[in-house]
C-alpha cells in the first residue's frame, strides 16, 4: 500500500535517513521504535513531503509522494498527528477540525462520525484548542487529522506526557481505526503502550530500518527489543 | 475659534490620519503576522499606489469621480501583481529568510523609488477629489472627501475582518500565521498563501495611498513617512494583530492630528516614539500581540 524505498533525508548538512525502506501493508498498524535521534519522525515528516527527500522514492499505490508538494500529500489519503501535536492553539476544537475536513473537502457529516470517537471535544467545540487538556489535545489532534477519512495513518508519538488512562484511550482508538481498514504507522517510545494494538514492528537505528518483525516474535525474542531501543518488554 | 470647535477639527483631521494609516499598517501587519517578513518596501508600495493614481486619473477628462474610481480599482492591482512578481522573484528564492528578506526588501525599497523617480519626476502632484461635498459644522465646514476617507476606511477593515474571522481563506491564512509546517499537512499550500498575502499588503497600502492623494500630492518620496508610522503602530498594536493595529492607528492618529494642531508636529513624532519605545521595553509583543511561546 505505502512504501518508501531507501530514501536519503538531510537536515542542512546531517544526513537523518541512509536508505531508509519500509512497507505499510493495508489495515495493519506498523510500529516504529528505536532510540532518540534514530529517524522515526523524519521517516513520518519524509512521507509528509515536509522534508525533502534526496534519494529514493515514496510510493503511495502507484503515486509517487515523494514528487508532489507538501500539501498535495494529505489529498491523496495521508494524515499526520505530529509529535507534540502541534494543534492550532489560538484556534477553536471546531476550527481546527474544519482544517481537516477541508483537505479533501469533506463536510459536516464526516465531523459528526469522528466525534462520536472523541465525544469529549463535542462540548468543547468552541473552546480555544490551546486550554484543553493534554489528553483532550491528543483526541483533538486525532480527531482532525481523521477528518481527512485518511486511508494511513501516521502518529508520531500519541501517547507522549498522558496519564495511564488517557494512553488507554488512544491504545482504543489505534485498535478502532484498525477495524475500520485504516492503515497506521506508529511512532513510539512507550513500548508497553503500544505492542499491544501493533502487527508488526521495524527498528529503526542511525536513520536505517535494521529489521522488520511480527510483534509475536518479540514474544520469542526479548533481546531484540534490548538490542535496539534499550529496554526489556 | 474656540477652544472646542478648535479640538473637533483637530479630531477630524487626526481620524483622516487614522483611517488611512489603519490601512497602511495593516498591510504590513498581514504580511508579518502570517509570512515573519519585515518588508522595508512597504511604504513604497504606497507610494507606488499614489503615483500610478496621479498617471491614471489625470488623463481622464470630465468627471473627476471617473478617473478617481479608475485609479482606485487600477492601481492596487497594478501594486499586487508587482508585489506577487517581487514575491515570486526575490522573497520565495530566499526562502522567507527574516534577514535576508529585510536586506531584500530594501534593495526592492530603492529599485521601486528610483523607477518612480525616473518615469514619474521629482515633482509632487495632486489627484483631483472625486466630489467637493463640505459639511457644514456650526463652526466650520469640513471636506466631506477626508470624511469619505474615514468611511471607506472603516469599511475596508471591516472587510478584512470578515474575510479573516469567517471565511475559509481566513482559516487557512490563520493556520498558516500560527504554524505552517502543520498547515501544509492538513493540504494548505502555504506557498500560495504567502504570495496572496504579500501582494494583499500592498494593494491594501496602495488603497490608502489612492485614498490620501487628492488630500496630499504624490510624490517620489511619499513611501518614508507611511512606513515609519506604520511600524510604529504594528509595534504598539502587536504584529499580526488586526484588533491591535486599528487602535493604535487610531492612538497615532488621533495624537498625531491634535498635538500637531495645538503643539507641533516633530512633538507628536517624539511622543508616538517615546510610547513605541515603553511598549518595546514593558510588551515587547505589542498591546494585542500573543507572546512568542
Amino acid at each position: 500500500m505505502l512504501s518508501v524505498h531507501d530514501i536519503d533525508c538531510f537536515y542542512d548538512d546531517v544526513q537523518v535517513l541512509r536508505g531508509f525502506a519500509l512497507e505499510l501493508r493495508e489495515g495493519e498498524v506498523l510500529c516504529l521504535l528505536g532510540r532518540n535521534g534514530a529517524g522515526k519522525t523524519t521517516a513520518l515528516k519524509a512521507i509528509m513531503g515536509l522534508v525533502r527527500v534526496k534519494a529514493g522514492k515514496i510510493l503511495l499505490g502507484d503515486t509517487e509522494l515523494s514528487a508532489l508538494p507538501p500539501h498535495e500529500v494529505p489529498k491523496r489519503g495521508i494524515a499526520y498527528v505530529p509529535q507534540g501535536r502541534r494543534l492550532f492553539a489560538e484556534l477553536s476544537v471546531a476550527d481546527n477540525l474544519e482544517i481537516g475536513l477541508m483537505t479533501r473537502g469533506k463536510g459536516r457529516p464526516v465531523r459528526d462520525t469522528v466525534l462520536e470517537l472523541f465525544p469529549v471535544l463535542h462540548a468543547r467545540l468552541n473552546q480555544r484548542a490551546g486550554t484543553l487538556s493534554g489528553g483532550e489535545q491528543q483526541m483533538l489532534a486525532m480527531a482532525r487529522a481523521l477528518c481527512l477519512e485518511p486511508d494511513v495513518l501516521l502518529l508520531d508519538e500519541p501517547t507522549e506526557g498522558l496519564m495511564p488512562s488517557m494512553i488507554a484511550r488512544v491504545r482504543e482508538t489505534i485498535a478502532e481505526l484498525r477495524r475500520r481498514g485504516v492503515s497506521t504507522i506508529l511512532v513510539e517510545q512507550r513500548v508497553d503502550a503500544v505492542l499491544p494494538v501493533a502487527d508488526r514492528v521495524a527498528f529503526i537505528e542511525n536513520g536505517r530500518n535494521r529489521e522488520t518483525v511480527p510483534v509475536e516474535a518479540l514474544r520469542t525474542d526479548l533481546d531484540l527489543l534490548h538490542r535496539y531501543v534499550g529496554v526489556g518488554v | 475659534m474656540d477652544f472646542g470647535p478648535y479640538l473637533l477639527l483637530a479630531s477630524l483631521e487626526g481620524l483622516v490620519t487614522a483611517a488611512v494609516l489603519s490601512l497602511t499598517a495593516l498591510g504590513l501587519s498581514l504580511v508579518f503576522g502570517v509570512m515573519r517578513i519585515v518588508n522595508v518596501a512597504h511604504g513604497e508600495f504606497f507610494m507606488l499606489g499614489a503615483v500610478l493614481a496621479w498617471a491614471i486619473a489625470t488623463p481622464i477628462a470630465g468627471n473627476p469621480a471617473l478617473g478617481f474610481a479608475l485609479a482606485m480599482v487600477c492601481s492596487p492591482l497594478v501594486v499586487g501583481a508587482m508585489a506577487l512578481l517581487s514575491e515570486r522573484l526575490v522573497l520565495r528564492r530566499l526562502k522567507y529568510e527574516p534577514e535576508a528578506t529585510i536586506v531584500a526588501t530594501i534593495g526592492m525599497l530603492y529599485i521601486i523609488q528610483q523607477l518612480a523617480l525616473t518615469f514619474y519626476g521629482p515633482d509632487a502632484r495632486a489627484v483631483q477629489a472625486p466630489f467637493d461635498w463640505r459639511i457644514q459644522f456650526p463652526w466650520f465646514g469640513y471636506s466631506g472627501y477626508k470624511l469619505s476617507v474615514v468611511g471607506a476606511s472603516i469599511t475596508l477593515m471591516l472587510l478584512t475582518w470578515l474575510v479573516l474571522a469567517r471565511t475559509r481563506i481566513g482559516l487557512m491564512l490563520r493556520a498558516t500565521q500560527y504554524d505552517g509546517e502543520t498547515a501544509q499537512a492538513f493540504g494548505i499550500p502555504i506557498d500560495r498563501v504567502y504570495c496572496g498575502v504579500f501582494a494583499v499588503g500592498a494593494m491594501l497600502a496602495a488603497v490608502a495611498a489612492v485614498l490620501i492623494v487628492p488630500i496630499q500630492q504624490a510624490h517620489y518620496l511619499m513611501g518614508l513617512d507611511p512606513l515609519l508610522l506604520s511600524f510604529i503602530v504594528v509595534i504598539i498594536g502587536g504584529l499580526g494583530s488586526l484588533k491591535g493595529t486599528v487602535v493604535a492607528a487610531v492612538v497615532i492618529g488621533m495624537s498625531d492630528g491634535i498635538i500637531s494642531v495645538f503643539f507641533s508636529p516633530t512633538l507628536a513624532k517624539i511622543l508616538a516614539t517615546l510610547l513605541v519605545a515603553m511598549v518595546l521595553v514593558y510588551r515587547p509583543q505589542g498591546l494585542f500581540g500573543k507572546a512568542v511561546r
